[in-house]
């Protein structure tokens, strides 16, 4: 019956390539209100060519006319100087084929500029080469594993075209540039420390994977790999070939206090050195809760701030390590060795309300929540305390996941760097009660009866404490919002304080106009900004509490995005001697390009792990809300016409381009 | 593009980017007249275009044709059956020919059409008007005792067709009473007929002073699911006959210029019974396969034959000979999906891989849960085959019907 069979799949193509030809002269010679009628047949038929192997070279040439044609015409996929790698992977993920057709399309064009067969009159060779390493780092998965039920679920046989696309890329590109790539890729989003690295790992195991793999040459690249691949896999003497936990712990046995020193230290230096911790890691401290607690702290790589934390909570420490270090849970090692080195012990209710965490009987709800979000190989109490000591240790890691819940994940960070105990009370009550009540001017707010937050569905990509409170917060944040109906002006005027803590300023600042979305008060906002945050007009005084502030986020083309909540940590002097304002960004990678030059920096700008950075003028060119004490003024009227004339043209070259003060004389003047 | 000043001034009625983007690449000059919606659209791509809202025929249609009149425009095309009427009326005006307006009506209401058939010689099945629900149980019962049938015998199905809609909206198969009930309120009046088996086919007939200038058979597989074109040899083998009809329909109805797309039943005795006819594009997008086969575009050739200033010359050069020169065989089938929730489309494997699959145009589910399927003609959207074969290519589309494309 089917006559395919028979056919070979060069026959096949040959077929495709003449009806993909067809549909392109159609497109071609259609006038330009016709061209959107003739696109889907040329899609679909681009997309069964694509959906062979061999078809991706043969779209590799046709990129060109492809593209004069006018296949990208009206979309973001027409100037691919702006275009984001990062973005690529939803598209390619998509179920509409569509989407992940000319997704496909745009990667193969921008190959075929990389390789010098297309002059492209906005973006060079360089650049696409360079975008190009991006989008096969992020998506490199594609070149190693089978489709998996998400995908096939979605896609069905179309989750094969992304595979054959990045086959293609990488054989094209070389191997060797994907792989240096990847491994810059992974040390920077390392050295943001977030608390999840399971996306990490995975990328680090490709990574492991394509070394072993005879059939891939990788030239002189991938040597940096090796720190990567070892702080995972191979990091001491004794787990060098990768033996199993089992095996591991048999020669740990058999070891004297020497070689264990020399274990303890191998890994500690491995788990500071990239923030990951090994399974074995977590083996060798288990171990040692049976040994030595000098050997203990040295596992945990303290410095004497650390050890000495570690040896005032000996108990403490023990039992949390009992409950939470687990070869699946090894990263608690790391948090605890951070909280530790913080010394949020020494705060009389951190210690207590950690025992009462060790002890806690947590609701078969939120078990279960625990349960479908990482599985059961560890109990829900042992991945929950990993979450706890992680969060205390890097409270500034925690990310909002693929969710609209920036505002809970600010919270939880923000109390996480500034009020711990406050933290494991909230997760206390939604581990134990499932209920958080937070007060909102004297009224009780329950997370139960409030009809529900931003987020649709209940979330499952984020660290255990975030899994649990989250929800929580996001209902209690939004009821909050409600009761503010009605009122004039902005609601996070009421809402920051009393749902972030008393901190807050209750002095409250926006240039915008909420009614009309238009600039208002520029001047007054920026001059305000300035005295009461940047140290040469507020006297030189350091930043006490973290803030809530709003931004407005803009694109690589400082194309406005959205409003976004963020947390003011620190105004300092960068090693260039250069104004930084330091915040966080409950995004999970916040190196991000807000266009306009305005580039965010994660790393080598001063900042600590988790932090952001942007120099003063820039940040506040995005800023729209901030808090202050309106009893602490600084010096508005010495913050000269220049600098205000600098924030201002950012702001006019992106989220304010079409949002022209109300008050402004220049409108005045042209009225 | 090279529009001449001694050839036709077409307005066209409806908005079809198809038939604009033919008229924009044709050598008349053209105006569409559509809705207030599409203006934006026509400023921007530079389409030459007049507002207009079609609701029913009134006091306002005079102000429309002496518009065009002013404008100089020589004809007005229908797209749609919603504008036939209002071509009908526009035409009286511009060809100073009133007889057309009564013409266009006849066109528009399936009961008047009918009659108008049988008293010019032509046979059609039993058919009777219903106002109400009553009348559709009645005429059931009627039908079935006329058959013969006993009580509790499979009933003979019945056609249910609203009056005023196109092609298959509004066609129901009425097998018990119960399936009355679901009929809504605005498919009535409606015209029933009884069930005939047979070979059910189309016909495009385009006519230019009152003689057939090319005439294509559609040959449904499925009704409602598929047609193809050139109908197969079994079926062309009838052409002669065909031919016949058609001329009689021409005279009965009066019909000196345009594109007909009649319906028609050929019999196991090989007797034909005419359905329906419309004044109008076909839908089914027979006019892409035609294209597909022949080369010309149908658009073009209705303006032609609609245009008072075309020569004979002119139009026997357009058309190519019927089936001789016909490049294969070219069908589409229109896709229902047949699960109850779908979360996404996917082309079958062996629908994708068949050297006759051309293309397809579905778009990916809107919504998960299907709606249950009452009237035909409400498909998710087409899929277009061709070959050289028209026996594959029938076995072909019947085959698509015991496939999944959302799942």
């Amino acid at each position: 019956m089917n006559p395919i069979s028979e056919q070979t799949a060069e026959q096949k193509l040959q077929q495709l390539l003449e009806k993909l030809d067809d549909a392109l002269q159609q497109f071609e010679q259609a006038a330009d209100f016709a061209k959107p009628g003739k696109l889907p047949r040329l899609l679909d038929t681009a997309r069964r060519v694509l959906m062979l192997e061999e078809g991706h070279s043969a779209m590799e040439k046709l990129s060109q006319r492809l593209e004069t044609a006018g296949i990208f015409a009206g979309t973001d996929w027409a100037t691919p100087q702006i275009l984001v790698p990062s973005l690529t992977t939803a598209s390619l993920k998509s179920a509409d084929a569509n989407l992940v057709t000319i997704e496909a399309l745009n990667e193969l064009r921008l190959l075929s500029v990389a390789l010098g067969d297309y002059n492209h009159p906005l973006i060079s060779s360089e650049q696409a080469h360079h975008h190009l390493t991006q989008v096969i780092a992020i998506n490199l998965a594609y070149l190693f594993t089978p489709p998996n039920e998400a995908e096939r679920e979605s896609q069905g046989r179309l989750a094969r075209l992304p595979r054959y696309l990045f086959q293609h890329l990488a054989k094209r590109i070389g191997y060797e540039h994907i792989i240096d790539q990847l491994i810059d890729e992974i040390w920077r989003i390392l050295r943001q420390r977030p608390i999840q690295v399971d996306a990490v790992k995975s990328m680090v195991t490709q990574i492991a994977i394509c070394q072993q793999d005879p059939s891939i040459d990788l030239g002189v690249s991938g040597q940096g790999a090796d720190r990567l691949v070892s702080s995972l896999y191979g990091t001491t003497q004794a787990c060098r070939e990768d033996p199993g936990t089992e095996v591991y712990q048999e020669r740990l046995n058999a070891m004297d206090a020497k070689a264990l020193q020399s274990e303890a230290t191998g890994f500690a230096r491995a788990m500071h050195d990239t923030g990951l911790v090994s399974p074995y890691h977590a083996v060798l401290v288990r171990h040692l809760l049976e040994v030595d607690d000098y050997l203990m702290s040295e596992a945990l790589g303290l410095s004497s701030t650390g050890r000495d934390c570690f040896l005032c909570y000996r108990q403490l420490a023990r039992a949390m390590i009992e409950l939470a270090v687990h070869p699946q849970t090894a990263q608690a090692i790391y948090g605890l060795a951070l909280l530790l080195e913080r010394g949020i012990l020494y705060q009389p209710p951190v210690a207590p309300a950690l025992w009462r965490q060790l002890g806690l009987n947590l609701s078969p709800y939120a078990q279960q929540r625990l349960q479908i979000a990482y599985g059961q190989q560890v109990t829900p109490e042992a991945r929950l305390m990993e979450g706890v000591v992680c969060i205390l240790g890097l409270p500034l890691g925690v990310g909002q996941g693929n969710n609209p819940t920036c505002q809970s994940a600010r919270a939880l960070s923000m109390w996480a760097y500034n009020d711990p105990d406050y933290l494991l009370q909230m997760l206390t009550w939604a581990a134990r009660d499932d209920e958080i009540i937070m007060h909102f001017e004297g009224q009780p707010i329950s997370s139960r009866e409030s009809a529900g937050g931003l987020a649709q569905e209940l979330p499952l990509d984020l660290d255990p404490v975030s899994l649990l409170v989250v929800p929580h917060l996001d209902a209690i944040y939004v009821e909050m919002g409600r009761r503010c109906v009605g009122r004039e002006g902005d609601p996070h005027r009421w809402v920051n304080p009393e749902f972030h803590g008393w901190w807050s300023g209750r002095g409250f600042q926006i240039n915008v106009d909420v009614a009309t979305g238009q600039l208002q008060e520029l001047d007054a906002f920026l001059r305000s900004f300035y005295a009461c945050y940047h140290p040469y007009y507020n006297g030189n005084q350091p930043l006490i509490h973290p803030q809530p502030a709003g931004i407005a986020i803009t694109d690589s083309a400082a194309r406005f995005i959205g409003w976004h909540a963020i947390t003011l940590l620190r105004v300092a002097l960068d090693p260039d001697e250069v104004m930084r304002v330091y915040f966080y960004n409950p995004n999970n990678d916040s190196g991000q390009n807000w266009g306009d030059g305005v580039v965010v920096s994660t790393s080598d700008k001063g900042e600590r792990f988790g932090e952001s950075s942007l120099p003063f003028a820039q940040f506040a060119s995005r800023l729209y809300i901030f808090h202050h004490d309106p009893l602490e003024g600084g010096q508005t009227q010495a913050v000269s016409g220049e600098e205000l004339d600098e924030v201002k043209g950012f702001i006019e070259r992106s989220w304010g381009a079409d949002r022209h003060p109300v008050d402004s004389p220049l409108q005045a003047a042209k009225n | 593009m090279n529009a001449k000043q001694e050839k036709g001034y077409i307005a066209l009625l409806g908005w079809s980017l198809n038939a604009i983007e033919a008229a924009a690449s044709f050598d008349r000059r053209y105006l569409v007249v559509a809705p207030e919606w599409a203006e934006e659209y026509c400023e921007k791509h530079q389409i030459p275009y007049l507002a207009w809202n079609f609701e029913r025929l009134n006091d306002r249609s005079m102000e429309i044709a002496e518009k065009l009149k002013e404008m100089g425009v020589d004809v007005a095309i229908p797209l749609f059956e919603e504008t036939v009427e209002w071509a009908g009326a526009i035409n009286a005006v511009l060809l100073d020919n009133p007889r057309l307006l009564g013409q266009a009506m006849l066109m528009r209401d399936k009961s008047l059409m009918k009659r108008r058939a049988q008293l010019g010689g032509i046979r059609v099945g039993i058919f009777e008007e219903a106002h109400d629900r009553e009348d559709v149980v009645r005429f059931l019962r009627r039908v079935n005792q006329t058959l013969l049938k006993l009580d509790g015998d499979p009933n003979d199905p019945i056609h249910f067709k609203a009056f005023d809609k196109a092609g298959c909206l509004g066609h129901r198969v009425i097998r018990t009473p119960d399936e009355v009930d679901g009929i809504p309120d605005e498919e009535f009046p409606a015209l029933m007929e009884s069930h005939l088996d047979g070979w059910e086919f189309a016909v495009e007939a385009w006519i230019h002073n009152g003689k057939i200038v090319f005439l294509n058979i559609s040959e449904y597989v499925t009704l409602g699911y598929s047609v193809y074109v050139p109908a197969s040899p079994e079926l062309e083998a009838y052409r002669p006959q065909i031919t016949q009809q058609i001329k009689k329909l021409i005279k009965t109805f009066d019909i000196e210029f345009g594109l007909i797309h009649p319906e028609y039943f050929v019999t196991s005795d090989g007797e034909m019974y005419f359905g329906e006819v419309a004044y109008r594009p076909p839908g089914f997008k027979v006019f892409e396969l035609l294209e597909k086969v022949y080369g010309f575009n149908a658009y073009q050739a209705t303006m032609l034959v609609f245009d008072p200033k075309a020569t004979t010359e002119e139009v026997q050069k357009f058309f190519p000979k019927p089936v001789e020169d016909a490049k294969g065989y070219a069908g589409c089938f229109g896709v229902y999906p047949r699960r109850r929730v779908v979360s996404r489309l996917e082309i079958p494997e062996e629908t994708e891989d068949h050297p006759y699959f051309d293309s397809h145009e579905l778009t990916p589910p809107a919504q998960e849960t299907v709606t249950k399927r009452t009237a035909f003609g409400t498909h998710w959207g087409l899929i277009y085959f061709a070959g050289p074969d028209a026996k594959t290519l029938h076995e072909l589309l019947k085959r698509q019907e015991d496939l999944d494309f959302y799942i």
